[in-house]
């Protein structure tokens, strides 16, 4: 359907029918959000032997994050008064736009996709890159101390994890002979890309919690040596943004994870395919957004030299070994 | 004339190009000047879709989005927070800058005026990727090769004379 959009004269409806699917596409996310925030707590709680929000919205406390957002929504919006004002207002933005341009690509299932592209892969990685601009920007913008350090450990993390990280799915690459996302989990029908791939994908989920800035690799904004990191001088709506974009992308991430790696919306089994690929899709990216909360509730923070010293001493040389070894087993395969 | 949704895009696309170009050159804090290039990067890396050259459009992002934060580290390292850059220069040399950039206007006008491109291939967006591989391992392996050697002497050189630095600084202390 979007594919005939795309090819038919400019016109008021087009545009009116795009803005409504994104529309649509920004309140699943925006729901998303709200009860992967709950679900954080929740299960950080239950790990650490307490109960997590209980109060708000019944025993389970469903409300908890809707109260929150609204409290942030209605306070006061600062700006330092020596912050460089338009970068000020607009690093939010740069930071944010790209979160959510990513998720368009990805495929949730075979009929549920917004932009089937060719190098759809690609497209995700080098897009997710441009947020790293606002946070540099942010953290510049504010004339803060905490929040430059902040920016500056975000701009050296986020360019020295995507290497690895492109690296580690050029196996998959390899292995489909495709950068289409369609395509790589048309591939997996027989078997899923964690069981050939497995290198590739703990290289490939290291990277991805380093690049989503969780912990153990939160140094752009560890709360106790860096205040916040670079949104200290941040309040209120934009504030948001920033936290907003950092889900939308765990949300992105999980679910390129899933699709590159653990078979997209496919079944498990070819005889528990009465079970429609949504449904498939959302188990296996409630696992992964799972074990993400698991890492955050039981590794502490690594030091910064570990840190450059692991993603390019470690992590780049298996995931190079990696394509070796793929690109030898295809041959004789 | 049709007034095509591509027609939209590529005004939209090249205004923002050339707005950030002009930025680029008229503002005076180093950070704001690379905010604008990141705007003329990404348009441009627009008209690449539009021109179905995906997979050359994606790598322009995703180069230049690490190369341009690497360049907002160098300004933020290398300058002062509030250093301004000041435009220098008097009457005569506004004047043959114009005359300059009139020069270069009439020149690529004419360049293009009555450039005749031969009838292209029709089928450049599909597969692109692929395509690129192709042409780039069969038809210029030999260039695409001593790129790669050239790229390898930049970066070794680059190690080089960082260590050396460190050395003769160790030595005097």
């Amino acid at each position: 359907m979007i594919e005939g959009l795309l090819h038919d004269q400019a016109s008021l409806l087009n545009f009116v029918i795009f803005f409504v699917l994104a529309a649509v596409l920004l309140l699943v996310i925006l729901g998303f959000v709200t009860y992967a925030i709950l679900a954080e707590r929740k299960v950080m709680g239950f790990m650490q032997m307490r109960y997590g929000p209980n109060q708000v919205g019944g025993p389970w406390g469903l409300l908890q994050t809707v109260a929150d957002v609204l409290k942030l929504l209605l306070k006061e919006d600062t700006i330092p008064k020596l912050a460089d004002k338009p970068l000020f207002i607009l690093a939010p933005v740069i930071a944010f736009a790209p979160s959510f341009m990513v998720v368009a690509t990805i495929p949730f299932t075979d009929k549920l996709q917004f932009a089937d592209i060719g190098v759809g892969l690609l497209y995700y990685i080098a897009v997710s890159g441009l947020t790293t601009i606002g946070v540099v920007m942010a953290g510049w913008s504010s004339n803060n101390k905490f929040a430059l350090l902040g920016g500056m450990r975000a701009a050296a993390q986020m360019i020295s994890y995507e290497i690895p990280l492109v690296m580690s799915v050029l196996g998959v690459i390899l292995l489909t002979g495709s950068l289409n996302l369609n395509e790589i989990v048309a591939a997996q029908e027989n078997v899923w890309y964690i069981l050939l791939q497995p290198i590739g994908f703990i290289v490939f989920f290291i990277a991805s919690v380093a690049e989503l800035n969780r912990i153990p690799f939160d140094l752009p904004e560890a709360e106790n040596e860096l205040i916040a990191g670079y949104f200290v001088e941040y309040s209120g709506f934009r504030w948001a943004f920033f936290m907003l974009s950092e889900y939308v992308y765990m949300f992105a991430m999980a679910s390129l994870t899933t699709v590159l790696f653990l078979g997209g919306w496919l079944p498990l089994f070819s005889f528990l395919d009465f079970i429609p690929g949504a449904v498939w899709f959302a188990l296996k990216f409630s696992l992964v957004i799972f074990i993400l909360l698991w890492f955050r509730s039981t590794f502490p923070r690594i030091k910064a030299d570990q840190l450059m010293e692991f993603g390019w001493k470690v992590l780049l040389p298996v995931a190079l070994a990696n394509i070796f070894l793929t690109a030898i087993i295809k041959e004789l395969l | 004339m049709t007034f095509s949704g591509e027609l939209l895009a590529f005004l939209c696309l090249a205004l923002v190009a050339v707005i950030g170009g002009v930025l680029l050159l008229n503002l005076t804090k180093v950070v704001h000047m690379v905010v604008a290039l990141v705007f003329t990067f990404i348009s441009l890396a627009g008209i690449y879709v539009l021109l179905s050259a995906e997979f050359v459009a994606v790598v322009q992002v995703l180069i230049y989005s690490g190369a341009i934060t690497i360049i907002m580290l160098f300004g933020i390292m290398l300058t002062r927070h509030n250093d301004t850059s000041e435009p220098k220069g008097g009457a005569l040399k506004k004047i043959f800058l114009f005359l300059g950039v009139l020069g270069f206007g009439v020149a690529v006008y004419i360049g293009i005026y009555n450039l005749d491109f031969n009838p292209q291939a029709t089928t450049l967006h599909e597969n692109n990727t692929e395509q690129i591989g192709m042409a780039l391992y069969s038809k210029y392996i030999i260039p695409f090769e001593l790129t790669s050697v050239l790229l390898l002497v930049a970066l070794i050189g680059a190690i080089i004379l960082a260590k050396n630095d460190n050395k003769k600084e160790a030595d005097k202390e």
